[in-house]
Order: C-alpha cells, then structure tokens, then sequence
C-alpha cells in the first residue's frame, strides 16, 4: 500500500516540487525588469495552460486516429497498403518538427489551432506505427487456434490481438507524448503559446532564468508524463 | 605489445602532436569578424560592410545573422566579433540601462561616449535612419476608424470601439517586444489603454500576421519594407514612446588599431542610408527575393562605393 501511494504520489510529487520551488523562486527574485515581467505566476500558469491544450488536444485525436488507423491497416484486406503506409510513415518520422509547423505555417496559416493540427499529425505517427507493428507481430498459430475455435473476427481483435500488441501500443503512444511536449514548445514561432513561449522569449532577451523556467517545465512535463504512463502501462499489463 | 604496434602508435602520436603544434603556432591573420542580427535589414548592413571592407583589402569573416541583440553585443564584448551594426536606442537601454532618448543625436552621442570609456567599442557614423519599433494597423482600417496615431488607437480601444477584423483588439508582436523595458507593457501604460490580448511569435510572421487579418494591431520594424508592401500603415507614436533607432556600425578598439582606415570605408556608407534607400534594400530582399549580399552589392555599385568585379 505504500510503496503504491509512494509510486503513484510521492515521486510524482517530488518532481513538481522541485519544479514548482524553482519557479517559486524565480517569480519572487528576478534579477532584473524584464525576468520581473516575463516570470509572473500569471505568465507562467497562462503558458503552461496553453502547453497543456496543445497536449491533451493534438493528443487525443492523434490516439483515436492512430489506433484505428492501424487496426484497420493491420486487417488482411489491407496488409498491402499497411506495409506501404508504415514505409510513408517512417520516413515522415525523421522530418524534424520544427519543418512541419513551418509547413503547416505556409499552407494553413498561424495561430494555435495550426499548432495543433501540426502537433497532432505528427503524434499519429508512432501510435500508428506500433498498432500496426503490434498487431502484426501477434503470433499467426494463436489466430489460427482462435479461427479454429470458431472465433468471430472482432472478437480475436478485442481478445488477443489487441491485448497482446497493448504494451508496444503504450510505447507508441509514450513515445508520442514526449515527442509531442517538446515540438509543442516550437508552436510559439506561429503564435501557438506554450511553453515555448518563456523560452524563445527568454533567448531572445537572454535572460537564463527565463530560459531555465521554461525548458525545467517542459522537461517534466515529458518526465512526468513518461514515468506515470509506464507505470499505468506495467498494473495493466499485470492485470491482463 | 609487439615492438610493431608501439611503434605505429607512436608515431599516430608525434604526427597528432606535431600537428595540433602547427595549428597552434600559425599567426593569425587579424580578419574582422563581422555579425548581425537575423532580420533582414541586419543581413543586408552586414553584407555591405563585408563587400566595402573586403574591397579595400581588409580580410573579412561573414558571421551574419548570429542571433538576437544580446547574443551579438556579447560576442562583441567577448572579441569573438569585431563588427555589427547596433541601434542607439536598443544600446541605450538594452545595454547602458539608460533611459529613453527621443533625439538622434543625444542618443548617438551619449551611447558612444559611454561604450568608448567603458568598453573600448568605437560607434563609427550612424545612418540617417531611424529603424524604430513602429504600431502598425491595415491602411483601409485605420484610414476608417480614423486613427493616425497611437494616441488615437489607445481612445478608440478605451471607447470600446468594435475591433476590426479579427474583431478582438488583439496585438501580434515579437518575442523581444515583450520581454523589453520599451515593450508591450510600457507601451499599454504610456499610452493608458489595455489590449485584449497579445501573442509572441517570431518576429517574421508579424507582418503577414497582421495582413492576414489574424491580429488587428501589431508592431514592426518603421524599414520594413512589408509595411508598403502589405498595404500596413506606421501610427505616429505621439507620445514619443519608442526611442530613436539610427543605426551605426559598432567596432572594437583593437580592430581599428588594426585597420585605422575602416572608419574612413564605412562612414560615407552610413551617411548614404536613408529610410527609403533602406526600405527599399530591404524590399529587395524581403519582396523581389534577392539574396542580401546580392542586394549590398548591386546598391554599393550603384552608389559608387566599390567597383563591380570584372
């Protein structure tokens, strides 16, 4: 019971707390006006709120999308295309961030909602990806036994495929999250907010403590974030 | 270890070490490393002091577009550059801590003295114009709503005026502007009126932020040549807010005890840029997509600095 509480609370809590001191600390002793003007709890709460939508939104869609997107491509019918879908996304992969906002800028304009749609295009990719590798990986004698028990096609979906390829499909979506904390701090180059809002401004004035506040909340974010859905990930791979 | 091995390592090591020896004994040859800013107009006064300086004979290493001011103006400090072209205004205060100045010439005199006494830095000649932060509006609806000023922006918001399009008084600026001590909250405090909002972005977009009509109001530089361009209108700051920008290259004292001639190069060059000769360079760049050291050179030529190439 503890040792539950101390996972699930306490590590997370201390890491908040070392962030939320440092910040505490800024805020009440800037070194000059302008770190006094960037670094107000307003500022700093307004930003990481903006962060936090930039997430949560592009997040969401990039799931659902990535999920369905890759069962669907992982049924027979489509192997084909999966296999050339997968090719098309890997090499989408290894365009950086920072050229799919400035993409996006060209053909869609500025403003948050463009940052969003550039964040949540490229989080579908590795959550795409590993359904897909995850479903595919599924040893081919188990569906068959399934077949062979006379098991209804969705049913060995939601029964086995699924829950076999669950934790590569977590590792996607983990992978996805971090990625996505850290391209969202680029939104700000097109207005989006975020946190990248403190660090742009921060070197654009050159004032470290800036700098420091906003990259220290975007790492634990990532941290955070990386941490709990691991753990989540390990009791649902116990309980299954 | 056979003697075959001690010895191939041996001797890997006297070439390395003979080589970092070499390295490390060869003179330097003094060149003056010149940086800029990353706007265009910082890229372009880069470009036309390296072509002029180059064209008297005097080495040169292209550095433009380092960065920000502060990462320039280190540099400088540091010795890792010798030449840049800074504003008055933004040494006054950015550097000196000084307060605003609203004369050029105060301006110039006051941060030149201070830099050649406490940093060895020698302001050579500004240029007559004057980049300021600049509040912009679209023409048509500024032209509407009849406001000419920044005063007048500042009453229209107060009464409650309707926005125009995007229908909020909302504000597109630099990331710079507002972070600065002549930034986006003096400005609302000088002037006595709040904006709904105002977003950061990088500096490049501000411009197409407003055209696109995603922002109603929102700052620029007073050269930029996207503000004709974009049919965008500079409102008079009334109030005399911003401070003066003229620009002028900024050298270390050790350089021009190198090269005594570079004042004699660059000051006729400084005393040629105008506003509009400086809009219209940046125009170039910014609208007809030349490159900036293309643009330095046809407008040296053009004026008779240097010499076109054979």
């Amino acid at each position: 019971m503890f040792r539950t509480l101390w996972v699930w609370i306490g590590i997370p809590l201390i890491m908040i707390g070392i962030v939320a001191a440092m910040i505490i600390y800024s805020v009440n002793n800037p070194t000059d006006s302008i770190v006094e003007r960037m670094l107000t709890y307003e500022r700093v709460f307004r930003v990481i709120r903006q962060h936090a939508s930039l997430l949560l939104i592009s997040m969401t869609g990039a799931t659902i999308v990535g999920v369905l997107g890759g069962i669907m491509l992982s049924r027979p019918s489509l192997y084909r295309a999966g296999r050339v879908v997968e090719t098309i996304v890997n090499i989408g992969q290894t365009v950086p961030s920072i050229a799919i906002l400035a993409l996006f800028y060209t053909i869609l304009g500025m403003g948050f909602r463009v940052a969003v749609f550039a964040l949540f295009l490229y989080s579908i990719l590795p959550i795409l990806r590993n359904t897909f590798a995850g479903i595919d990986g599924v040893d081919y004698s188990i569906i068959e036994a399934a077949r062979g028990m006379g098991m209804h096609p969705l049913r060995i979906l939601t029964k086995i495929e699924l829950p076999i390829a669950f934790p590569i499909i977590v590792a996607g979506f983990r992978t996805a999250i971090v990625i996505n904390v850290g391209a969202a701090t680029l939104a700000t180059f097109i207005g989006g907010g975020g946190l990248g809002d403190l660090i742009v401004t921060g070197l654009a004035v050159r004032r470290e403590m800036i700098i420091l506040n906003g990259a220290a909340l975007a790492a634990l974010s990532a941290i955070l974030l990386d941490y709990l859905i691991g753990k989540a990930e390990e009791r649902v791979v116990k309980w299954s | 270890m056979s003697m075959k091995r001690i010895l191939t390592i041996s001797l890997v090591l006297v070439v390395l070490v003979s080589f970092l020896f070499v390295m490390g004994c060869e003179p330097a040859e003094p060149t003056v490393k010149v940086g800029s800013k990353e706007f265009t107009e910082q890229l372009i006064l880069a470009q036309v002091a390296i072509l002029a300086l180059e064209h008297h004979g005097i080495p040169t290493e292209d550095e433009s577009g380092l960065g920000g001011t502060l990462v320039n103006r280190e540099a400088l400090e540091a010795g890792d550059l010798d030449l840049y072209w800074e504003y008055t205004g933004t040494a006054l205060v950015e550097f000196m801590a000084h307060d605003v100045i609203t004369d050029p010439e105060e301006a110039y005199a006051t941060i030149a003295e201070w830099d050649q006494a406490e940093n060895d830095l020698i302001w050579l000649d500004m240029t007559p114009f004057d980049n300021t932060y600049t509040i912009m509006m679209r023409r048509e609806d500024a032209e509407e709503m009849n406001i000419e000023t920044i005063s007048d922006l500042a009453a229209a918001i107060n009464a409650d005026e309707p926005a125009p399009e995007p229908g909020d008084w909302n504000f597109a600026m630099s990331h710079e502007y507002e972070a600065r001590d002549d930034g986006v909250d003096e400005l609302q405090e000088t002037y006595g009126f709040q904006f709904d909002y105002a977003d950061p972005m990088d500096m490049g977009i501000v411009y197409e932020a407003l055209r696109e009509k995603e922002y109603s109001v929102s700052m620029g530089f007073a050269t930029d040549a996207r503000i004709a361009a974009y049919n965008l209108v500079n409102l008079v700051d009334d109030m005399g807010f911003h401070p003066v920008y003229n620009c002028a290259p900024v050298v270390r004292q050790e350089m021009l005890d190198e090269f005594p001639e570079i004042p004699e190069i660059l000051n006729p060059i400084s005393e040629a840029l105008t506003a509009d000769v400086m809009s219209d360079l940046n125009m170039r760049v910014d609208i007809d997509d030349m490159d900036a050291d293309e643009v330095a050179e046809e407008w040296l030529i053009e004026e008779g600095f240097i010499e076109p190439e054979e």
